[in-house]
């Protein structure tokens, strides 16, 4: 099977992200929906709902994983990746399930 | 900072002087010659300046041969208060000298020296003072015009007055043509400098005293752009400095630098042209430095922590987070001291089994008996810096914690012997782990009663109490289940090498961890005797402190040492009379199992012993501060052997240089590189 080079994440309140595939890999849960043995919607369909995560946290995140896989391995100064003080606890659950 | 001094003193008295600064600085201090106490006995100008000039072709007014104070760089005074009030009332408080002219200061400037100008000290009453004070420093101009005058490497080059620096160049008859021009230029580049000399005798006043205001300090104004640079010669290994805006030699045979001495020359020959090709390069390497130090990029949860942290105040209730997390913040806000009795609320919670409180200073005695009210089902309760925790919190604790198994209270200075007596009655077999530091209160009979009650404790850690005596480890060695035992700190003498390896022979078999750690007595018996033969599954080893071991003893305890498999954490700070024996001996019993070492302070290493440390595959950290051996060789050949190394620790180690290798992930704590160009931003 051919697999998308993208995915779609869809957030509690219906906003769907569609991104990279490798980007998404980051995530640790992420990679392991995505590429878990089982014949599982996740994996074949390449769409994730995350019921408990609000767009805005979850738009948050996916710029944090275009954020690190564009300064992985970069030598130069890594510029400082900003989180709203309001929206760090949420963030911080958010990352805490996806282990990122 | 010496160069700065340096460049100041320069600008003040000697101006273009670039001798070895120490040699120009013990100089001048040897003379007394120091702006806060001018020469006590000023006689009259004596010495005609002109003589031991070279480059004294410029005019030479009248006013320069009366009196001028700015004789020191052959620069014709200009009248000092009736024509220049505003030079002459920047004089520097608290200090009866009179500032000189702007244009020696200006075209005096040649060697980048850069200084902000952040504060204009000016008392505007003194306009008058500088008559009054031309003596002193008269004489320190003619002999430091001496100094000079005695120093093949001094380039003299001083531009007369306000006229032209191109006349300067000119008429300096010994300095070589491209210096002068570099040097005209310079002067050219940055005419107004006004402040400059005023600022700048300020700081030097606090460098020569060695009394460096904190408020004053900025990193900015103490290292002016092209900082000097530490290097090591190719030839001979010393470290020597590399000046900014001076070339070093450099070996015909590798390329390599070399110090002035093996050069050969005497001295780097200041050569201007160097200073905008060194600063790129320095800058790059930095950069560099930054990024293999930050190599990785933080995990979003670290970045949400980091925030949380900062906002605690507003925080409500931290909702569905890891106890990872939570922990993390507790550090974190622990480390800012925002963790008080409001704060700890966040932390408390009934389903919580396990608290650790980093820093309990703020927390008030009922803060801390919130703790027992909200986590009743606590199992583990760590209590760091804990000195306001009184008797009844205690009482409370015993009461209401019934799980408790386990409990670590650091500095609770308020709490009695009965407290603890009570403690160990209450929690009896279910007590497990017991750690203890900083308190004067703990006796001998309360751990005659751990000891009775607490038949089941596993871990037992003692550190800075200062009752502790010999007496303590005969109920000690009664506890048959211990597997870990830490005795840290001792008073002096008060424990003996006897009861210690009486301890160890009744406990040893069990242990796993066994840490004697500051015990400075125990002499090459607790090695030979108790641990080799009783201590056979022992891991982790910290006898850091125990300065009478031998290489002798700690050879015997590991050759053949076939009843243990091997240690993983060996720890030998500080044990100053070991030779390479002793590592060597270590590394081949350990070598497979290694994967935490710490040698710091051993001086007595050299080389070929921490050679061996390339048996130790498993190797995860290792301090070897201190260690002056250690080196780029040495690091290049470690990171090659244990592809899991991951935390290097070299302070003190100036053999290592910034350019020693290292690769993603390997941490490299205190090498000295790295932090003067840090310092240096």
């Amino acid at each position: 099977m051919a697999e998308s080079e993208y995915v779609t994440l869809e957030s509690s309140d219906g906003f769907q992200f569609v991104i990279h595939r490798e980007v998404a890999m980051l995530s640790g849960t992420v990679k392991n929906m995505l590429s878990s043995p089982g014949h599982f919607t996740e994996s074949t369909e390449g769409v994730i709902q995350f019921r408990d995560i609000k767009a805005i946290i979850l738009e948050k995140v996916c710029k944090y994983w275009y954020y690190k896989a564009r300064h992985l391995n970069s030598v130069t100064e890594i510029p400082h990746f900003e989180i709203e003080p309001e929206y760090a606890l949420e963030t911080l659950m958010a990352a805490d399930f996806l282990d990122t | 900072m010496s160069r700065r001094n340096r460049g100041n003193a320069g600008t003040t008295y000697v101006n273009n002087v670039r001798g070895p600064t120490s040699a120009l600085t013990s100089f001048l201090n040897e003379r007394g010659i120091r702006r806060a106490n001018p020469a006590p006995a000023p006689p009259p100008v004596a010495t005609p300046p002109e003589n031991d000039n070279n480059n004294d072709d410029e005019p030479t007014s009248p006013q320069h041969q009366a009196a001028s104070p700015s004789s020191s760089s052959s620069t014709p005074a200009p009248a000092f208060s009736a024509s220049r009030p505003t030079r002459a009332a920047r004089l520097t408080r608290g200090r009866n000298l009179p500032t000189r002219s702007t244009n020696v200061s200006q075209s005096n400037e040649a060697d980048g020296v850069d200084d902000d100008s952040d504060s204009d000290n000016s008392d505007d009453d003194s306009s008058d003072s500088d008559n009054k004070n031309l003596i002193p420093i008269a004489i320190s101009a003619s002999t430091t015009r001496a100094v000079r005058a005695t120093r093949s490497r001094v380039i003299a080059v001083a531009s007369s007055s306000s006229s032209s620096s191109s006349n300067a160049v000119a008429s300096s008859s010994n300095a070589s043509s491209s210096t002068a021009k570099a040097k005209a230029a310079a002067s050219k580049k940055r005419p107004r400098k006004k402040d400059a000399s005023d600022d700048s005798d300020d700081e030097d006043f606090h460098d020569i005293t060695g009394h460096i205001s904190r408020s004053n300090f900025s990193h900015k104004g103490r290292m002016p752009q092209g900082s000097n640079k530490i290097v090591f010669c190719s030839r001979c290994r010393a470290r020597f400095t590399i000046k900014a805006g001076t070339t070093p030699a450099v070996d015909e045979d590798d390329g390599g630098l070399l110090c002035p001495t093996c050069a050969g020359t005497g001295s780097p020959g200041p050569s201007k042209n160097a200073l905008p090709k060194a600063k790129p390069v320095k800058r790059a390497r930095r950069k560099a430095q930054k990024a293999e130090i930050e190599c990785q990029i933080p995990s979003l949860q670290d970045l949400c922590i980091q925030k949380i942290a900062n906002s605690i105040e507003d925080v409500e209730a931290f909702g569905d987070i890891s106890d990872l997390s939570l922990d993390k913040i507790c550090k974190i806000i622990s480390r800012n001291r925002s963790l008080n009795a409001d704060t700890l609320q966040l932390f408390l919670d009934a389903r919580h089994s396990e608290l650790i409180l980093y820093d309990c200073t703020d927390i008030t005695a009922i803060g801390l008996q919130n703790i027992a009210q909200f986590c009743p089902n606590l199992r583990s309760l760590k209590l760091k810096l804990c000195g306001r925790i009184t008797n009844e919190v205690m009482d409370y604790y015993i009461e209401h914690l019934t799980k408790l198994t386990s409990l670590m209270l650091i500095g609770p200075i308020l709490i009695l012997e009965h407290t603890y007596i009570k403690l160990f009655e209450t929690v009896c077999e279910r007590f497990e782990k017991f750690e203890l530091k900083g308190s004067s209160r703990f006796s001998l009979k309360a751990i005659k009663a751990l000891c009775d009650n607490c038949p089941n404790i596993t871990h037992l850690r003692l550190g800075d109490c200062n009752l502790m005596d010999d007496g303590w480890l005969e109920p000690i060695a009664g506890l048959t289940k211990l597997k870990s035992l830490r005795i840290r700190n001792p008073e002096p003498d008060k424990l003996t090498t006897p009861a210690v390896v009486k301890l160890i022979q009744a406990v040893g078999s069990g242990l796993e961890e066994l840490e004697l750690k500051g015990c400075n007595g125990l002499t090459d018996e607790v090695l030979v005797d108790a641990i080799r033969p009783s201590c056979v599954r022992v891991e982790r080893l910290n006898l850091s402190g125990c300065e009478e071991l031998t290489t002798e003893g700690v050879e015997t305890l590991f050759k053949d040492w076939n009843v243990n498999p091997g240690l993983s954490y060996v720890n030998l700070e500080n044990c100053v009379m070991l030779k390479d024996e002793a590592l060597m001996a270590v590394t081949e019993h350990s070598g497979a199992t290694l994967e935490e070492v710490n040698l710091s302070g051993m001086d007595e290493i050299t080389k070929d012993a921490l050679q061996t440390l390339t048996r130790c595959v498993n190797l995860m950290e290792l301090d070897a501060s201190w260690v002056r051996a250690m080196d780029d060789d040495i690091m290049e050949q470690l990171v090659e052997a244990a592809p899991r190394l991951a935390k290097v620790t070299v302070w003190g180690d100036h053999r290592l240089t910034e350019c020693c290798s290292s690769r993603k992930g390997l941490k490299i704590v205190g090498r000295e590189g790295d932090y003067v160009d840090l310092r240096f931003l």
